[in-house]
């Protein structure tokens, strides 16, 4: 096992390098740049736009601009934002625990609710809840976030008036753990409510598939109560799909969902990644990326790793 | 909780106080009993977009300014009609006063800073920083410009209220070069300005000072003790600027009542807030202009400025396209009354210049072309000497109000026989302005170009590189944004002259000229005035208007009403 991680990790390094390259030339190559935001300022001339080109050092060669960035980010220097022209690891530092914040508590809520709901909709295969369970995860899963996450500030924020708007507490208040929590309802409930429609369905399908094997009925045989037969026995078994499914969902933690935060107004990555796209703000993409890419390869041995564990037919070769 | 919360929220939006500027001329009546201002309380502004800095040095974006006005001065400010006063300064310096010598082609001005200023912190303000801002800006290489300050030799401080800045050439816009001053004692021995805390936090001498900034969700502004107007200004204690997504999100928030002012909104997005009462909107003309370029020039990348456009070349199309472009119709149905028949670039201001140009005829068009050899095909699109009027049309993507105006044009033009093809592009091509990221009116690669443009409260600033000859971008030189590419040299010549002397009534006539010439070029169609659209609610007092400067200016003097 040892062997299979630190293989895995060594292909990941060339991996992340090109992928680093690959976004930089497709950012550099589309048309726009960070001094587009200049514009407006009728006082900004074509002199000013050259000496900033200069001090950005975009007036190099893409090549030679991406080997300046590279040489810099191994060696822990991630840039300073053009935008902003705070360091970029501070951005994300600030950044990070917002989205931890609500990506973390949509996780675990997720987790939460899809373990008992799947189980429950596959023991209880074409009962009424089965079914409100399977039309109401097929509504959910094909609903676009964006959409969703409208329809609930109209309904509970404008409507009702239950629940604030957006943002992640109130501007102007000392910290309060109940005007967090309200602040925090529709967002989760937004993603929540899209990934547990897909996350009920992998459970409750892999469920219905572990119930009908042989050793299931060896087990029931044994006298065992049906509460054991279905934690112990079944779930166990149903569980490693869904947890490889889990591991992929790791790297939202950081990158956030774009979409969301937007509409919500949170503070999180997701919005900061955003506005740098917007901007053109190359450093800050560029740190966003990498880690990002950096974290799907990671999550995905992770999630290798675990279903390995889990399962111990599987041998790493 | 809600409740109180929305108490708290009307309580905030009340505190404006009947604007009075500092030393300033603005009108204002004088307050009533119940008109009071009321002091304490917090305004929240929802802003939707978040300003990436705040120092003066780098800040581009207008939110950045929106901030700063409650935070930074400088010596003096525009009024809403145009005018200069002073600021921290004593006076602003004229020919006229003896504060600006002019020697030759040189000339010196002599500022008389206030007594007794401080900054925030409680320093004193010198005429050392009127020096330091100077050397900051020619000195660091990330700086947004350096218009104006390039054009100084060099800055006496003979004592700590006196700053003579003796300027390089004849530099009209002086009065507004050093309209935000930054304090030399913080920054002096900072290595790299962008890498501190004034990116953030910026020390300045207004009304509030600025004391925490949560990226993404909030900038606080609290009371500035040793504002120079304290202890009776300002009324507020506190403003928040909060930072949502978008402005459907801001209009949400003011009508729920979680905001109490609003930035930048459509005509029709005010029309939506018209029918609510408790919200007010303020409607302020203001410089920006929106157009349509033409190009005198062939339409293609790296046009030669010598090369005649087949359509567009002929004067009597240009005219034509003129008298079919319903103005009028444009602004009633797009924006609900809610901007200004466009006349010329300069609409506002000292050296405001109202045109006017042709109205709406139709016939008329038909007719000019009739005459000038445009003969109608089986397909109704004219032609002349083999060359189709088919032209293409670019503007920004991602605008409804624009793509609706290129809809109604597209609608009247092909009337009169004129086809168009409309090519967009994003404006982070179409508008950046540099030959390297594809601007079409840089390369020339375009026929009809639609964007506005504001001129700096001193028109030079946009009147000589857009309409004076030696001003057009070509690939030896991509420098200069003449982009209808007029070789006028009568233009030329008024444009020079208005820029060679101080004298604001000459200036103001050589500006007219230059500017009826243009009109009589009939390169450009002024489209319409965009107005600033900004909502508060109703409690919000003490809002005056100013075309020049952003709504937050008189901050000092808003207070919420209880």
């Amino acid at each position: 096992m040892g062997r299979f991680v630190l293989r895995r990790l060594l292909q990941a390094l060339p991996l992340l390098v090109a992928i680093s390259a690959v976004s930089f030339t497709i950012l550099k190559l589309t048309p726009g740049g960070p001094l587009a935001a200049y514009e407006g300022n009728p006082l900004f001339t074509d002199e000013d736009r050259a000496r900033l080109e200069h001090a950005f050092g975009l007036d190099q060669p893409i090549p030679l601009q991406y080997l300046s960035w590279l040489g810099q980010f191994v060696r822990g220097d991630w840039g300073y934002s053009f935008a902003s022209h705070q360091p970029v690891l501070l951005l994300i530092g600030e950044r990070l625990p917002n989205t931890i914040y609500l990506m973390g508590t949509v996780f675990v809520t997720v987790l939460l609710l899809a373990i008992p709901i799947g189980v429950v909709a596959a023991v209880k295969q074409y009962s009424w809840f089965d079914h409100l369970v399977t039309g109401s995860t097929f509504a959910f899963l094909s609903t676009p976030t964006f959409w969703l996450g409208l329809l609930l500030i109209i309904l509970f924020g404008l409507q009702l008036r239950l629940l604030p708007i957006g943002g992640i507490d109130t501007p102007g208040q000392p910290f309060n753990i109940f005007d967090r929590l309200r602040h925090l309802v529709l967002p989760v409930a937004t993603i929540a409510l899209v990934q547990l429609g897909s996350h009920v369905r992998y459970l409750r399908a892999s469920m219905l598939e572990t119930i009908t094997q042989d050793y299931m009925r060896t087990a029931r045989s044994k006298g065992l109560g049906e509460r054991v037969v279905v934690l112990r026995h079944a779930l166990k078994n149903a569980a490693i799909p869904l947890v490889t499914v889990l591991a992929l969902d790791v790297p939202e933690l950081f990158a956030g969902a774009l979409v969301t935060e937007q509409i919500f107004g949170w503070p999180g990555m997701g919005r900061l990644f955003w506005d740098a796209a917007t901007r053109f703000d190359y450093p800050v993409l560029m740190g966003i990326l990498t880690v990002s890419s950096g974290l799907i390869v990671l999550a995905n041995l992770l999630a290798d790793v675990v279903y390995g564990y889990l399962d111990p037919r599987i041998r790493f070769g | 909780m809600r409740g109180s919360f929305i108490a708290l929220a009307v309580a905030t939006l009340v505190v404006t106080a009947c604007g009075q500027t500092p030393g300033g001329s603005a009108a204002s009546n004088p307050p009533s009993a119940s008109d009071m201002p009321v002091r304490g309380g917090t305004a929240v502004i929802a802003i939707w977009q978040e300003p990436s800095t705040l120092a003066p040095v780098y800040a581009n974006q207008t939110v950045s300014d929106i901030v700063n006005y409650g935070v930074l001065e400088g010596l003096a400010e525009t009024t809403n009609a145009g005018e200069y006063v002073p600021t921290l300064a004593k006076s602003v310096p004229t020919v006229a006063n003896g504060g600006v010598t002019v020697t030759g082609d040189k000339m010196d001005v002599k500022w008389e800073l206030q007594s007794g200023l401080k900054w925030s912190d409680g320093q004193p303000v010198t005429s050392a920083d009127v020096k330091y801002t100077w050397e900051i800006y020619l000195k660091d290489p990330k700086v947004n410009t350096r218009t104006g300050f390039d054009q100084i030799a060099s800055i006496d401080t003979p004592n700590d209220a006196t700053a003579v800045v003796h300027y390089k050439t004849i530099y009209a816009p002086y009065p507004l070069n050093f309209y935000q001053l930054m304090p030399k004692h913080l920054l002096e021995n900072e290595a790299d300005i962008s890498k501190s805390d004034y990116n953030r936090k910026p020390m300045g001498t207004g009304p509030f000072k600025i004391t925490d900034f949560k990226a993404g969700d909030s900038i606080t502004l609290e009371k500035n003790s040793n504002y120079r107007l304290a202890p009776e200004k300002p009324y507020l204690d506190k403003v928040i600027f909060r930072s949502v997504p978008s402005v459907e999100v801001a209009m949400a928030q003011l009508k729920a009542g979680e905001a109490n002012a609003v930035w930048n909104l459509t005509a029709a997005q005010s029309v939506d807030l018209d029918k609510i009462t408790g919200l007010v909107n303020q409607v302020v003309p203001g410089p920006s202009v929106e157009r349509i370029e033409m190009n005198t020039a062939q339409n293609k990348e790296f046009t030669d400025p010598n090369s005649v456009n087949p359509v567009l070349g002929d004067i009597e199309m240009r005219r034509a396209l003129l008298y079919a472009t319903p103005k009028q119709q444009i602004i009633d149905k797009l924006f609900f009354g809610k901007a200004q028949v466009g006349s010329s670039p300069v609409s506002q201001g000292w050296a405001a210049f109202k045109g006017p140009q042709e109205g709406y005829d139709p016939r008329k068009a038909n007719d000019t072309l009739d005459k000038a050899g445009w003969v109608k095909g089986p397909d109704g699109i004219r032609a002349k000497n083999g060359a189709r009027a088919s032209l293409s049309y670019t503007t920004t993507t991602g605008d409804a109000t624009r793509e609706k105006v290129q809809q109604v044009l597209l609608d009247e033009w092909k009337a009169i026989g004129v086809e168009v093809k409309i090519q967009n592009q994003p404006s982070s091509v179409l508008l950046s302005g540099s030959c390297t990221s594809k601007d079409p009116r840089k390369l020339g690669s375009f026929d009809l170009v639609q964007f506005s443009s504001a001129p700096g409260i001193d028109p030079h600033s946009t009147v000589l590189p857009r309409y004076h000859s030696k001003n057009i971008p070509t690939q030896a030189n991509c420098a200069g944004q003449n982009y209808t590419r007029i070789k006028n040299p009568e233009i030329d010549a008024a444009i020079d002259a208005a820029g060679a002397t101080l004298d604001q009534e000459k200036r103001k006539q050589s500006y007219a000229t230059a500017l009826k010439l243009l009109n009589d070029a009939y390169v450009i169609i002024w489209l319409y005035d965009r107005a600033d659209i900004d909502a508060r609610q109703d409690a919000l007092k003490g809002w005056e208007p100013n075309a020049w400067q952003r709504f937050t200016w008189n901050i000092e003097s808003w207070w919420l009403k209880k």
